[in-house]
């Protein structure tokens, strides 16, 4: 009985201390940022009003600021969290498949593949059938990427993590080439349709994205969280992960398909946006540790932090023009992933 | 075929490297497997645990085929532990003991009362509750081959493979190692693994398989398995062998 209350007294020391705090900073920067979000912009809205004006919205008040608030803003704000959370938690993901802190949901190729699918939707005159085609396009080519990738680097029932990395590698040159070249065979105005599609962004978020993203999102990240564990063993090595009774090949394959589905989601309704799954997961697990539970729980949280940051300051820092999101993310990303590299290299060389 | 052997195998073969394996272990015993360095030790581990599938044969837990089990199942019937836990991973000593309870989880995750007392009494029973909260890659290789001894024997189940647990210790460890792997077969477990230390496979092993080029070469006690001739046929080098004076126990000396 003592023995008991002095390991849960141990159990709630310092490591924990510091791991509720890091989410109880997570949860006040999310606020915050939500917040300002809803609050800052060409018609600036008083903080304490917010939330008189969003419930006026719903309740069909439809004067200035509610309308901003209820039909801009407030669905911008929601699809910037939840496509944060879903990039940030499926590069937690990934990285562990992976056992690669570098992976990042770009690197099996799905971004650059549903980046195609979107463009030969538009090329093909689809988009202009139904405005949902080139999203579901976007989503399937993203999809059939991973799958191709996923049976190249499979021999036998044993998938390499390294032939899924190269093919993943090679196969965005492909589909990147074959945008540009696609782009610049088309004529001008659809060249235009295809670039407003690609850049992406978060501009014209509409409710019914968040609901679609809303789905996707969270049910992806219960399939991570019910994987977590496999993943925690894994990233210590696959005849570790099977020592322990592990199944390899599901594991892999049901983060695979998550994340296609997850990237894809959030393709289509953002374009690609850089650098987030790589950043967010590396930066907590340096400070809250490899536990993939919580490390895919506060990359949810932190992935959603940073990108309504970003897009804070791609909208504030050149008014009254708005840049793209993703150019942000990619700004403060590649120094960091730099900055990762080299810090990795220095440590290979003392250890 | 004795249905109430923990562990026995029926003309195991893998790829050229492993020919008609035969072996049959009871519980309650320490088995090392000898050989030379590329004979197939690690590899019959393997095929033991799972981890790769037999070209031909078949592999028995108490009399049960396990190659239509599932990854869990089996796992709580064999725990096996590769040869390299990694030096650089930052998971704490406790969190890599209660991965030995992975097949026991629930869907998200969670560990129930059994699990936490089977993690304590691993942690406990290898002295490892001063090494709890420290990580992984900032303790000694001694106590990470502890902390995997304390993981397999979170896992509960009564078959226990270690591929070469002893490789790269000091002598201290390598018999703490032993000792405990030892009591641990006394409680009943069967523990089978790899082993380059002749003399000390021979002082603590109850039986020992030696492999070469991929067949079984003898099976036995340590003093019927290493003999004179076995070592020169085997590991190509001339030897004597003798008992302990102090403990009766084999010892080998090399000639130049």
């Amino acid at each position: 009985m003592w023995q008991s209350c002095c390991i849960r007294m141990y159990r709630l020391g310092m490591s924990n201390l510091r791991i509720r705090w890091t989410f109880v900073a997570l949860g006040m920067a999310l606020l915050v940022g939500a917040a300002l979000e809803l609050s800052l912009g060409p018609v600036s809205i008083p903080v304490r009003q917010l939330i008189p004006d969003a419930w006026g919205y719903f309740q069909g008040v439809h004067d200035t600021n509610a309308i901003v608030i209820g039909a801009i803003r407030m669905p911008r704000l929601f699809v910037a969290a939840l496509v944060g959370a879903g990039l940030a938690t499926t590069g937690a993901a990934l990285q562990a498949v992976f056992r690669n802190p570098m992976a990042d949901p770009s690197i099996i190729g799905v971004s650059s593949g549903a980046s195609l699918g979107a463009v030969l939707t538009i090329q093909l005159g689809l988009s202009q059938l139904n405005e949902w085609y080139t999203p579901v396009g976007a989503f399937v080519s993203g999809l059939i990427v991973v799958l191709v990738i996923y049976r190249i680097a499979t021999v036998r029932g044993k998938t390499s993590i390294y032939s899924l990395l190269l093919s993943g590698v090679a196969f965005s040159a492909l589909c990147s080439s074959i945008v540009t070249l696609v782009l610049s065979l088309a004529p001008l105005e659809t060249m235009q349709q295809m670039l407003f599609w690609l850049m992406g962004g978060l501009d014209g978020s509409t409710w019914r994205e968040v609901l679609m993203l809303l789905v996707f999102v969270v049910i992806a990240i219960g399939i991570y969280l019910t994987q977590a564990h496999a993943l925690d063993v894994l990233s210590l090595g696959e005849e570790q992960a099977q020592g322990v009774g592990v199944s390899l090949q599901l594991t892999k394959q049901v983060v695979l398909v998550t994340s296609a589905f997850v990237v894809g989601a959030c393709v289509s309704s953002t374009g690609v946006i850089g650098f987030v799954g790589l950043v967010v997961p590396h930066l907590l697990r340096i400070w809250i540790g490899p536990a993939n539970r919580r490390l895919i729980i506060s990359s949810a949280v932190g992935g959603a932090v940073l990108m309504l940051f970003a897009d804070l300051i791609s909208r504030m820092i050149l008014l009254p023009t708005e840049l793209n999101v993703g150019i942000i993310t990619s700004l403060l990303g590649a120094p960091f992933f730099l900055f990762l590299l080299r810090r990795q290299e220095s440590r290979m060389y003392r250890g | 075929m004795n249905q109430t052997a923990a562990l026995h195998t029926e003309d195991l073969s893998f790829d050229g490297i492993l020919e008609r394996i035969q072996c049959e272990w009871a519980s309650g015993q320490v088995v090392g497997l000898v050989g030379p360095n590329g004979a197939g030790k690690s590899t019959l581990l393997r095929l033991l645990a799972g981890v790769i599938r037999p070209t031909r044969g078949r592999i028995y837990i108490r009399g049960q085929s396990i190659s239509k089990v599932s990854p869990k199942d089996r796992a709580r019937d064999v725990a096996y532990l590769p040869q390299q836990i990694p030096d650089n991973a930052s998971f704490t000593v406790e969190q890599y003991v209660e991965m030995g309870r992975f097949p026991y989880r629930t869907l998200f995750g969670g560990l129930d009362r059994e699990s936490r007392e089977a993690v304590n009494r691993a942690m406990t029973g290898l002295n490892l509750l001063s090494f709890r909260t420290a990580r992984l890659d900032q303790i000694s290789g001694g106590e990470r081959q502890r902390a995997g001894v304390a993981r397999c024997l979170a896992q509960g189940s009564p078959i226990i493979l270690l591929d070469e647990p002893i490789a790269n210790l000091d002598v201290h460890y390598q018999l703490d190692i032993l000792l405990h792997l030892q009591r641990l077969a006394e409680e009943g477990r069967l523990i089978v693994m790899a082993i380059h230390h002749l003399e000390l496979a021979a002082r603590y092993c109850d039986r020992l398989l030696l492999l070469h080029s991929g067949r079984v070469y003898a099976e036995g006690p340590p003093q019927d398995v290493l003999s004179e001739r076995a070592l020169e046929e085997v590991f190509q080098v001339k030897a004597k062998t003798y008992a302990d004076p102090f403990g009766g126990h084999l010892r080998v000396s090399y000639s130049p």
